[in-house]
């Protein structure tokens, strides 16, 4: 292999990483705040690509624009659900396993939803900028990969911004460090806990849109990504989003290279071993590593 | 830890009525759709139509659901023993693409809706898990879904399939290429990369390939061979294995998904081959409003099309166009639809109800106006068909053109394929 | 809270005990046994021993997981590795020349060893890492089936016949199965071990400071509910004669597994049977009749229960029994 095509491969890899990121963010958040594992994360996922689908393919807007659209859709979606259903379940500092088979039974309906709405068949969206390709020297670069890339890059950026510089962006680092302290300083943890459920569908429905841009899906889209979402915030550490972006690289990494040393069947099995291992070795995952760092200087 | 979820106190008055309870459901057992009928020929469908396979499985329905309404509108099937003609009755299943389902759900159908046959197994993995239950329950089972070949292989007496299999698409293959290689318009010894899914599909096919190849020494070599998981996300890896081998020729195994999933990335590397195959996909309608022009010239391997010569064929078409209110995609429809003919004709052969003897019946058939490549419906010894397989290659402007067997074609090869 | 449920076991010892209660002491197990036992003599049909054949599995897989998922308090969203590894196990077995029970036994024993390779290293997560850590391991196994030859990889796997199909055959190995199962659950429950269970469940440190050895109990647990699922995926593979990775240790296998446990009651000893029989039946039924929203109601189910009664259709039959009985004026708080 030459060493452009190795350049070629590790450019795939990380435009895969920004998307990779952009889909776990949603987690992430609803981790981070209220200790509860979103399964239904692949319903939103799938929820997203769908709508995004049928925004294009019957008015003709493009999926960018569709999932701009989505965002406040979803993010209204997500307050719903938790005034319906989340706020009833016992809260924790710890993750439950109510709140484990809650949005896991929610996923089920989602995909069902999904079956009775839109059928069984492959759907994909085709754009003039699916097929077509940059080329910047002797790197290629996929347009449309390149665009979910940035769109993935501009969102984390966002969300970034919101964290540093708004009240709730404030409130939500303090509950991902701790609830009671949260409380003890005024925080009001229902409201912030609500918004940050909405904010984390919100972000699970655009990732959708932007999974969609991408590869072609059924109502059971969601489930792979879900799996991968859990191995970029396991190896990231759960509450953290720089974390994430890590996670995100390194699994993109692994992936794309690790069929390169081993016959390409057994590709999936080496990202849920990334997990376990991740787990297991680095329960607090590379964040974690990264705290331990800083208080060791 | 987790928070602690069941209330402690629900225990002990528990441990008491479950037994209580227990015997209650169980008084109350399931029942199927049984029950005495002689006036109607019961037919168990089981297709998934939810779940993977659901497209192809809602298409060999609608294949199947035609053919019994066309025998219904002429009266049914003449059954000599009862002195006159049957209507059919179809039980449906859906299994959901779910090899234990499938399995269950033929069972259900052939005890206790004591089905005259069952007609089902679309994809080879429902088609194995469906295959054992025929011969326990001695009623005929047909397969217009399952191509593998040592489904066929076990000595079975009550099974039969609709579609030559798996391996005999490999080697038509090879026989088209061959032919392209003959005439001049590829080169000898041509290198070639095989990219296979992880199914017993993948496994024949590249079985079928690497064995024309041996048997005509000079014309190909192989260069990659390796198998890759379904469903995936990203092909980058396996591409750029592929480039590696500096093949002339890329051979690809693949379901819809990750048909067009693959290509995508294929055309968005830059890459080109003389010749590219997905297998028994490539004209598929789906694939086509997802890939846009990226399928021109991608050629298939198919065990029937829309587009076959032949009056019957074109009659069907019609039919099933009127029918369902689409086109065939695909093989789909085509062989399911035969494979309710079959059996209609093999009912009426046998003269009877009895299962074993309409084995019988199906095992000595012969089909003359079938609507598969050759014509002719025969079931072969292991109950498998061996008919030709046809090639058929996408050109622009969303059309498709069938190249191979000459006496079936409606258009020439491109090849090699333009850049 | 240990004290408690001391006092509760020796309770249940003591004489006076109201008819119902007698009836969940081993004399009434063994009337369901009988029950069940006779129900082919009936004539009920292949179709409703066919629904009753797969209940009893489930039911062993659903009492094993309770054993680790309700017991220990050990969630596993990965329980499916040791159904398909205990059906694996079996089916290469018979085809070995095996006999039905050792094979049976060996599916068994193998599912309890890869508990401990499992447990070892994942016993040390917590909550829902411990749950997302099964996921990835049962995940894994499952590709690594997909591609190991020798077990006929995707293609699958077919066990030979063994002479002329008999149904009654297979029934009754699942009911013993199930029977084993039911009644290692209910030893299990009263053992020092169910205690130590119990204590880990609560708070495994507080346990861990009383001297129980929280590490040991789940990985004794672990292997207990893995022997169980494992011994189930052996009898399942028996009567499919057909099994393949995504059919035995597909992610739907482990939610089911973990479904009716929860439905049905977790933590109780009736409660995965019924749970089980729920799923079974209401499985088979909607399977047949209503294809397209089979998710629709098992999530639907799933989340009235959370929402509403945890403690699932136990939790919701003992509240009916308590206002029955303060009802009736009888008085006596349970």
């Amino acid at each position: 292999m030459t060493a452009v095509d190795a350049l070629n491969l590790l450019v795939s890899a990380v435009l895969l990483a920004g998307v990779y990121a952009a889909m776990s963010v949603g987690m992430t958040i609803i981790y981070g705040v209220m200790k509860i594992v979103n399964l239904a994360h692949a319903g939103f996922l799938m929820l997203g690509a769908y709508i995004v689908f049928e925004l294009y393919t019957r008015f003709w807007i493009d999926p960018l624009l569709g999932i701009l659209i989505e965002f406040p859709v979803f993010f209204l979606m997500g307050i719903a659900i938790h005034w319906l259903m989340i706020r009833r379940i016992p809260q924790s500092d710890t993750p439950t396993l109510a709140s484990l088979l809650l949005l896991f039974g929610l996923w089920l309906v989602l995909q069902n939803l999904g079956y009775l709405i839109w059928g069984n068949s492959d759907r994909a969206i085709l754009t003039p900028r699916t097929l077509s390709t940059l080329q910047v020297g002797p790197i290629l670069l996929p347009t449309e990969r390149l665009v979910v890339f940035g769109v993935a890059i501009a969102s984390l950026a966002a969300l970034e911004l919101v964290l540093r510089r708004t009240w709730f962006g404030r409130a939500v680092r303090v509950l991902m460090q701790n609830s009671d302290s949260g409380r003890l300083v005024g925080v009001n943890v229902e409201r912030t806990a609500r918004l940050a459920f909405g904010v984390g569908v919100a972000f699970a429905g655009a990732a959708g849109g932007l999974l969609a841009m991408l590869y072609p899906f059924t109502p059971d889209f969601g489930g792979s990504f879900l799996l991968r979402a859990f191995v970029i915030i396991v190896l990231g550490g759960l509450e953290s989003f720089a974390g994430v972006a890590v996670g995100a690289l390194i699994l993109a990494l692994v992936e794309t290279f690790s069929i390169l040393a081993i016959p390409a069947g057994y590709q999936p099995a080496v990202s849920f071993s990334l997990l376990v291992l991740a787990l297991v070795v680095l329960p607090e995952g590379i964040a974690g590593l990264w705290n331990k760092r800083q208080r060791w200087t | 830890m987790i928070a602690p979820f069941f209330d402690r106190s629900s225990k002990r008055s528990l441990t008491s009525l479950g037994p209580l309870l227990l015997a209650v459901a169980l008084a109350l057992p399931g029942c199927g759709k049984g029950g005495k009928s002689g006036n109607e020929i019961r037919i168990g469908v089981v297709l998934p139509i939810t779940g993977r396979e659901a497209k192809p499985g809602q298409y060999q329905r609608e294949g199947i659901e035609l053919a019994i309404k066309q025998l219904n509108d002429a009266g049914g099937i003449m059954v000599q023993s009862k002195g006159k003609k049957l209507p059919i009755r179809e039980i449906f299943y859906d299994d959901g693409s779910d090899q234990a389902k499938s399995a269950n759900l033929v069972e259900r159908a052939m005890s206790a809706d004591e089905v005259t046959a069952v007609i089902g197994g679309y994809s080879t993995a429902l088609g194995e898990a469906e295959s054992v239950m025929p011969d326990r329950y001695q009623t005929p089972w047909i397969t217009a879904g399952a191509a593998a070949t040592h489904i066929f292989s076990r000595g079975y007496q009550y099974i039969f399939g609709a579609l030559s299999s798996t391996d005999l698409l490999g080697y038509t293959t090879g026989d088209f290429l061959g032919s392209l290689v003959d005439s001049g318009k590829l080169k000898k010894n041509l290198a070639v990369a095989l990219a296979l899914e992880n199914t017993d599909h993948g496994v024949e096919y590249g079985a079928g390939i690497n064995r024309w190849i041996d048997e005509h020494p000079g014309y190909f070599h192989v260069v990659f061979n390796e198998k890759f998981d379904l469903g995936g996300t990203d092909f980058s890896g396996l591409l750029q294995k592929v480039k590696a081998a500096k093949a002339d020729i890329f051979l690809v195994d693949a379901h819809l998904q990750d048909y067009i999933t693959m290509e995508r990335q294929y055309i968005q590397s830059g890459m080109h081959h003389q010749m590219l195959s997905y297998g028994a996909r490539g004209p598929d309608a789906d694939a086509r409003k997802a890939l846009g022009d990226a399928t021109n010239y991608i050629f298939a391997g198919l065990w029937w099309s829309k587009k076959l010569p032949y009056p019957q064929a074109k009659k069907f078409v019609a039919d099933y166009q009127a029918f369902a209110g689409h086109e065939p995609d695909s093989y789909y429809p085509g062989p399911a639809y035969d494979a309710m003919r079959a059996l209609a004709a093999a009912i009426e052969r046998a003269g009877t109800l009895d299962r074993t003897a309409i084995r019988d019946a199906l095992r000595n058939l012969e089909l003359k106006d079938s609507l598969l490549p050759g014509q002719t419906l025969h079931f072969g010894k292991n109950g498998q068909v061996a008919n030709p397989f046809i090639i058929v290659q996408n050109k622009p402007g969303d059309k498709s053109d069938i190249v191979f067997p000459k006496d079936a074609s409606t258009g020439d090869a491109v090849a090699p394929l333009p850049r | 809270m240990e004290q408690t449920a001391a006092l509760d076991m020796k309770e249940d010892a003591a004489a006076g005990q109201p008819l119902l209660a007698r009836m969940g002491s081993p004399a009434g197990f063994l009337v369901l046994l009988l029950a069940i036992a006779g129900f082919p003599l009936a004539q009920p049909g292949p179709n409703a021993l066919r629904l009753v054949f797969i209940t009893l599995v489930w039911i062993s897989a659903s009492v094993g997981w309770n054993i680790l998922g309700g017991f220990a308090g050990q969630v596993s969203f990965g329980f499916a590795v040791f159904f398909g590894l205990g059906a694996y196990a079996t089916a290469l077995s018979l085809n070995a020349g095996m006999g039905r029970l050792a094979a049976l036994l060996l599916g068994a024993a193998v599912s309890a060893a890869a508990s401990a390779l499992i447990g070892v290293p994942t016993f040390r997560l917590r909550g829902p890492y411990f749950a997302i850590a099964t996921i990835g391991v049962s995940e894994a196994v499952r590709v690594v089936m997909t591609n190991l030859q020798f077990t006929g990889g995707a293609s699958g796997y077919r066990v030979a016949e063994q002479g002329a199909f008999s149904q009654l055959l297979h029934y009754y190995i699942a009911l013993a199965v199930a029977a084993v199962s039911i009644a290692v659950s209910t030893v299990l429950r009263r053992s020092k071990l169910g205690l130590a269970l119990a204590a880990v469940r609560e708070d495994e440190d507080a346990a861990s400071d009383l001297g129980v050895n929280p590490f040991r109990s789940k990985l004794a647990a672990h292997a207990l509910a893995a022997a169980l699922t494992g011994a189930a995926g052996g009898v399942y593979c028996g009567y499919a004669a057909f099994i393949h990775p995504p059919g035995v240790f597909g992610f739907d296998i482990s939610v089911a597994i973990l479904l009716m446990p929860i439905v049905g009651g977790v933590g109780t000893l009736w409660g995965p049977v019924l749970g089980a029989i729920v799923y079974g039946f209401v499985h088979e039924e909607l399977i047949a009749s209503f294809p397209q929203f089979h998710l629709l109601l098992y999530g639907a189910l799933l989340i009235l229960i959370i929402l509403f009664e945890p403690g699932g259709v136990m939790g919701a039959l003992d509240k009916a029994v308590r206002f029955a009985r303060v009802r009736s004026g009888s008085g006596r708080p349970s």
